[in-house]
């Protein structure tokens, strides 16, 4: 080695180094800024093992959120107008990368809220730092009974770490418990007696399977469970015993995202398993993404899933137009949890506003927990909190700091490659839009 | 370059180019030492230092077994695993042998004896593969730690009524601190003493006679063994030390320290390749220029997640800022990869190679490849000497 | 669309015996030398044809063709299989269900494989006998008859023959088979009398997804066999194959549809050559830029080097796929619209039925595909020039080069070739599967798995490799006892028989015995 590809070679090093100054001039529009910036962490798996394409679908809504703010001259404070800026953290989808990016966000970053969050497990693991350090946390997607609940976090072999609630975290997604009961019920009312059930085996699956396959055995149906391991691509020799089974099953619920979900939907749809006149086909939230979904399961129709999330033909204004803007940026429909992250960014701004400050953690929690607030996906509102820290009996610990009211439907494809907008909503009765709460296959509506 | 030439000779002449190595090294570890007192930083500064750390280690164990003892595993993640796993397991549910009598509750275990165990454990099941790949060589036993890793990983995943599945596993916290700025510097501390003595240990490993057997090995296992080499024992050593050695990192990161729980996606074969891509970055025949790649690495990725060019001379973008955004994505992992290439082509030695022999004063590495050995005379003696 | 019934049963039928004439026919014609060579005679060779042809169809006849050697293993194995499963069905009914000793006798095998693997093979040292297999024939042999095996092997330390394996190996496989039906009797695998049907089912999925994973795996041992590198970035070449071939399609439909006004769309068929040629020069190039070197003396120790430099030449296709096609899941369109072929459930006795089976009718197409290509890459070595050269290369390079061939030449075509392979199956799986980028990770582990199993080198060891790991994978799914857990392990079982094979026979069923 010469000096020379030494030289050649340190220059390289400083220049790779060089070009990572960090800082960012933004353009000025019409409105008069104060000096001082409002920063908002997003935190959002950007990497795998996380899921990527959630992440950034979160990102884009909550930087949307921020753009629009921001050409509404920010949020006003006194008087004065606060530039929004938003900082992202990617989570990795990893508990300890999450504690790493939430670290940075509260102490690099000095952000004034977070809002986000896809993976339970980043959930679970950043909430008592954000609760620690003081920061009004509005969660967008989380699903795990324990993220935001009051006083119950168990951490295997150490005493609860918190005795007295969390104070600063909220969320607007719904917790496992919530959706669960939406589709037992609606395969209940059907009369069903046997179900197979297919869980990927994540924090996502396990419980959720759990949750419901304690819900259907109590009314006495049948449930045999299935778990598979997210990436697998063949599923046809499990699908194969199903199918040898002597009990034909009345419904297939299917727990698993990703592609993994695809395959697995589609690949029963070729078997000719389910959606049959015989047996109901029932997969999850991430169906809705018809693009997705038909590009890769042409042979799914006639499928049910649960939605979360607002039903497209209720859809406001502001969810029109959400949605309008992500088809243009992404050419697919607006998932729930962007839509989650981009209200849970007016949220926290609304509820600076009210406080009138940007940086007192109190205030902004007691705004937040007042919020009565109109967005995309309708109004919210938090029933339990610090101005009614009594959760009556019966009353789960999850609904501490919890919105209640997201909407929790299922959903029937009955058209080949039809839209999610134009699917018919089958359950529960108040939000059917077909008049019928199941539309056996090779019939129509 | 002639103000170059001036230093060089002037350190030659005065201090020696060894002993200015020393000195630097001995600013770097310095540096390490004062940075948790420095007061601008915030802890996360120290948190990606602590993981940077533990990625070192990681690193630079893997360096031992792949760069010097030849010894091609991708197992390394899941020997991590298996030490912090086991430390977990025991943690939580204690020791229970119903055949023999043995049952010793969780509570009587303390978070440094389960440490311990895990690492032992670690080491058990090193020594275990490292006898069963005693007949394999090169893609073969890449091949079997590929898979011995994915099996261990799908079995924490699977079996989640005992690991808690993609949840994680927490371990029982090492430190009980509950002032967090005062636990973050023990535990920066405690990551950085690790990462010395595990460098220390290595080191003195890979110069003692031990270290010219497995190189000896690595060249040319027929001839080593031929000329008295206990080929057989020394793999097998080189498998249990390493292994204990990722082993114990593993329980200590994992008891708190760096991160509160184990999850099976850190086990991962992507997880494993970065480990490699960081040691051969560094080089794969030095254990501090793993480590050091393994750090800078880290903090290249890191960093280089928004490159933003600012625009000389005032010029802005259409949009009128004067600078330029870019989000990197998945591209720095791309150029990531393509670096990785061109230093295995062109720079095999790792890329801190030269930095490296420039403080030494010589070639290091290079010398002991087969190539360059004959015109060596140092390592023309090594046969005789060990003959026995 | 669903075909079903009479159609494929008219198929299954013509098909038998149209194979088996060809075979009947086809086999004697192979190079008479070689069939001398292994002793193997005209009327073997007819009657071999006449019931590979019949059983296997194609695949069968074409094995036969280029590798008549297998006939007598294959015979064996076969007769053996048939053995241990009418036999063990017996005994399941003999037996009583709740013999405690079971547990007893499941632990006893590994131990006593154990022992034996590490006894035996110093007996054969000490009295200077070829150890060859000892290792493999031990380990099983205390598996399946435990002590009994030292009688067998300590004292008359008889020289070991792939015959003797295959007849412990299948001792070993009826025992686990029996002590499954004794525990486990509500297993569809061995409950009465579904499980023909269902086993018959499981082994066609098997056989369906297995050669569609041996034409990966072939690419993969072609590459071994000339440059004795193992290609850690063929993953990576599969999943970029699948993309390259789904925006060929996605934009040639396009283009064609507004040059002509008309909707074309073509057929996903056609992306298969396209992904060829383009991975074939990525290959190609890569190979002449990072692996020409190492056969130049320029690299140390070059094994390590290749797996490295492969490796991340696979990461960085990896994250610039990622960072181009984005994370969203695609999928081709369908090569055929038949959703499945069905045979029909027929009613043999009052009790016993067989069937339904069914088949998805992409995946039969993929496999034809597969199969067809397979074949063209073994006529391509045996019976042309390059072909020849190739194999020559790959059998002693210096001989080969004084010959005439140029070896570096001959490597950068083993490379291009390799990939190409691997794209090739990608763009076959494009219509099959949803497409990710990280989809290469599982693929190419278990083409690991094959070459390893078929033997590092050897293309029908890699052919006859990926129909039994995609058999172990069905059945392994479809006969673990805990139902919940077979699709979460399912990747595991192909893991394990590696694992066992690296362990006990690391040149595998057909690789080169070390000397």
């Amino acid at each position: 080695m010469n000096r020379k590809t030494l030289f050649v070679y340190l220059g390289t090093l400083l220049a790779m180094i060089a070009l990572i100054p960090v800082g960012m001039v933004q353009a000025d529009g019409h409105c008069e800024f104060a000096d001082e910036a409002i920063t908002i962490g997003a935190l959002v798996p950007l990497s795998a093992p996380g899921s990527v394409e959630g992440g950034i679908a979160m990102q884009w809504a909550i930087e949307h959120a921020a753009s629009g703010i921001n050409a509404d001259c920010g949020i006003q404070i006194n008087g004065g107008n606060y530039r929004l800026e938003i900082v992202v953290g990617d989570s990795e989808g990893s508990p300890e990368r999450g504690q790493a990016a939430v670290e940075r966000l509260i102490l690099e970053d000095n952000v004034d809220a977070v809002v986000g969050v896809y993976h339970s497990a980043v959930g679970l693991a950043t909430m008592t730092m954000l609760d620690d350090n003081g920061i009004p946390t509005v969660f967008s997607e989380p699903w795990n009974d324990n993220v935001s609940a009051n006083g119950i976090i168990e951490y295997e072999g150490k005493p609860p770490r918190i005795e007295d609630g969390i104070d600063h975290i909220f969320r607007i997604s719904p917790a496992s418990s919530m959706v669960g009961p939406v589709v037992v019920n609606w395969l209940l009312s059907l009369g069903v007696e046997n179900v197979v059930l297919i869980a990927e085996n994540t924090d996502y699956g396990q419980p959720a399977a759990a949750d419901e396959t304690a819900r259907l055995e109590a009314a006495g149906v049948n449930v045999e469970k299935l778990d598979v391991e997210l990436g697998t691509e063949d599923f046809v020799p499990i699908l194969s015993r199903i199918q040898a089974s002597p009990e034909t099953p009345d419904a297939v619920r299917l727990l698993v995202t990703g592609e993994t979900s695809l395959n697995l939907t589609q690949q029963m749809a070729e078997l000719g398993i389910a959606p049959t006149g015989d047996t109901i086909c029932v997969t999850n939230q991430y169906a809705f993404n018809s693009d997705t979904y038909w590009g890769t399961v042409p042979d799914g129709n006639y499928c049910a899933f649960n939605r979360v999330g607002i039903i497209p033909s209720l859809f406001n204004d502001l969810g029109t137009e959400l949605n309008a803007a992500f088809e243009e940026a992404w050419g697919k429909l607006v998932p729930s949890y962007a839509m989650a992250s981009y209200d849970a960014v007016h949220i926290i701004a609304n509820a600076m506003e009210q406080a009138g400050s940007y940086s007192d953690a109190a205030t902004i929690v007691a705004a937040i927990e007042a919020t009565d607030l109109e967005l995309s996906q309708g109004r919210y509102y938090f029933d339990y909190g610090s101005h009614n820290p009594d959760l009556p009996e019966g009353t789960p610990a999850f609904m501490w700091h919890q919105w209640p009211d997201p909407i929790v439907t299922v959903m029937q494809y009955f058209e080949q490659d039809q839209s999610a907008l134009n699917a018919a909503v089958v359950y529960p009765e108040v939000y059917q839009t077909h008049g019928s709460s199941y539309i056996v296959p090779g019939t129509s509506p | 370059m002639a103000f170059f030439n001036r230093f060089e000779s002037y350190i030659d002449k005065n201090i020696g180019r060894r002993r200015f190595g020393y000195i630097v090294l001995g600013l770097i570890i310095l540096f390490f030492l004062w940075f948790p007192n420095d007061t601008s930083q915030s802890n996360y500064a120290k948190t990606v230092f602590i993981s940077g750390f533990f990625y070192a280690i990681m690193s630079s164990s893997w360096a031992l077994l792949a760069g010097i003892a030849g010894q091609f595993s991708f197992g390394h993640m899941a020997f991590m695993g298996i030490g912090a796993y086991v430390a977990g397991l025991i943690a939580r549910d204690g020791i229970i042998f119903a055949t023999l009598g043995i049952a010793i509750s969780p509570e009587s275990i303390s978070a440094i004896g389960s440490i311990i165990i895990g690492t032992l454990i670690a080491g058990l099941v090193g020594l275990v593969i490292g006898w069963l790949l005693l007949r394999l060589r090169s893609a073969y036993l890449a091949l079997f730690t590929i898979a011995f890793s994915e099996l261990f990983r799908i079995m924490m995943l699977t079996e989640y009524d005992y690991t808690g599945g993609s949840n994680g596993l927490s371990l029982r916290p090492l430190l009980q601190i509950t002032d967090v700025d005062a636990a973050r510097q023990v535990e920066y501390y405690l990551m950085f003493a690790l990462l010395i003595v595990c460098l220390l240990v290595m080191y003195w490993v890979a110069n003692s006679p031990v270290g010219l057997f497995l190189r000896a090995m690595r060249e040319d296992e027929d001839a080593a063994s031929a000329l008295g080499v206990n080929v057989v024992r020394y793999k097998i050593l080189v498998f249990v030390f390493t292994s204990m050695i990722v082993g114990l990192a593993g329980a200590i990161f994992y008891s708190d320290v760096g991160s509160e729980r184990i999850i099976p996606e850190q086990l991962e074969v992507l997880q494993m390749s970065l480990i490699i891509a960081y040691a051969v970055i560094g080089g794969m025949e030095s254990l501090i220029g793993a480590a050091a790649g393994a750090f800078i690495s880290r903090y290249l990725l890191e960093a280089t997640r928004e490159v933003v060019i600012a625009l000389p001379l005032g010029l802005t973008l259409p949009d009128g800022s004067g600078a330029f955004v870019w989000e990197t994505g998945a591209w720095r992992y791309a150029l990531f990869g393509v670096i990785m290439v061109f230093t295995l082509r062109y720079m095999r030695n790792g890329l801190l190679y030269p930095i490296i022999t420039w403080f030494s004063g010589r070639d290091l590495a290079m010398k002991e490849t087969v190539s360059k050995r004959k015109s060596d005379d140092e390592y023309a003696e090594l046969p005789e000497a060990e003959h026995e | 669309m669903v075909i079903q019934d009479t159609l494929f049963v008219l198929w299954l039928l013509a098909a038998g015996p149209l194979w088996a004439a060809l075979g009947m026919f086809l086999l004697p014609s192979v190079n008479q030398g070689k069939a001398e060579k292994d002793q193997i005679s005209t009327t073997t060779l007819r009657i071999a044809g006449v019931v590979a042809g019949f059983a296997l169809g194609p695949i069968g006849v074409g094995l036969f063709y280029f590798e008549p050697a297998l006939i007598r293993r294959t015979t064996l194995t076969a007769g053996i299989i048939l053995t241990v499963f009418v036999s063990s069905q017996v005994l399941v009914r003999i037996i009583n269900p709740d013999l405690p000793s079971g547990l007893w006798l499941i632990l006893a095998g590994p131990l006593w494989a154990a022992l034996a693997a590490y006894f035996l093979p110093r007996q054969y040292r000490a009295v200077e006998a070829n150890d060859q297999n000892v290792l493999t024939a031990a380990a099983l042999g205390g598996f399946a008859i435990g002590p009994l095996i030292f009688g067998l092997m300590w004292k008359n330390t008889p020289k070991i023959s792939r015959d003797w394996m295959i007849v412990l190996g299948s001792l070993g496989a009826w025992q686990i088979y029996t002590l499954f039906a004794i525990h486990n009797a509500t297993n569809p695998c061995v409950a009465a009398p579904f499980h023909i049907t269902y086993l018959t089912q499981q082994t066609a999925n098997g056989i369906v997804i297995g050669a569609i994973y041996s034409l990966m795996a072939v690419g993969l041992t072609l590459i071994y066999s000339v440059q004795g590198i193992v290609s850690f970035a063929h993953g990576q070449l599969y999943m970029v194959g699948g993309y390259f071939s789904f925006y060929f399609l996605l934009h040639g439909s396009n283009v064609l549809s507004e040059l002509t006004g008309a909707e074309i769309s073509i057929n996903p068929i056609w992306g298969i050559p396209v992904a060829a040629v383009i991975v074939f020069i990525m290959g190609a190039v890569f190979e002449r830029i990072f692996l020409k070197p190492m056969h130049e003396g320029l690299i140390e120790r070059v094994s390590e080097y290749a797996i490295l430099i492969t490796f991340g030449f696979g990461f960085f296709i990896e994250y610039t796929t990622l960072a181009i096609a984005g994370p969203f899941p695609q999928r081709a369109d369908r090569f055929i619209e038949i959703r499945r072929f069905q045979l029909a459930k027929t009613q043999i006795t009052e009790e016993f039925a067989f069937g339904p089976i069914n088949i998805i009718g992409d995946r039969a197409f993929t496999m034809v595909v597969g199969i067809v290509l397979i074949f063209a890459l073994l006529y391509f070595l045996q019976r042309t020039w390059t072909g020849r050269a190739l194999r020559a290369t790959s059998q002693d390079r210096q001989a080969a080069a004084v010959t005439g061939i140029n070896p570096t030449n001959m490597n950068t075509l083993s490379f291009g070739l390799g990939s190409m392979l691997a794209a090739m199956s990608g763009a076959a799986l494009i219509p099959i599967f949803a497409w990710v980028p990280w989809v290469g990770a599982e693929m190419v582990g278990r083409s690991y798995v094959i070459v390893v199993l078929g033997g590092l080198g050897s293309v029908p060891g890699a052919l006859l490799g990926g129909i039994i790991v995609g058999i172990v994978e069905a059945l392994g799914a479809g006969c673990h006892p805990d139902p919940s857990r077979g699709a979460a392990y399912k990747e595991a079982f192909a893991l394990v028989i590696f694992a066992l094979v690296l362990l006990l026979k690391p040149t595998g069923l057909f690789g080169r015995e070390q000397t």
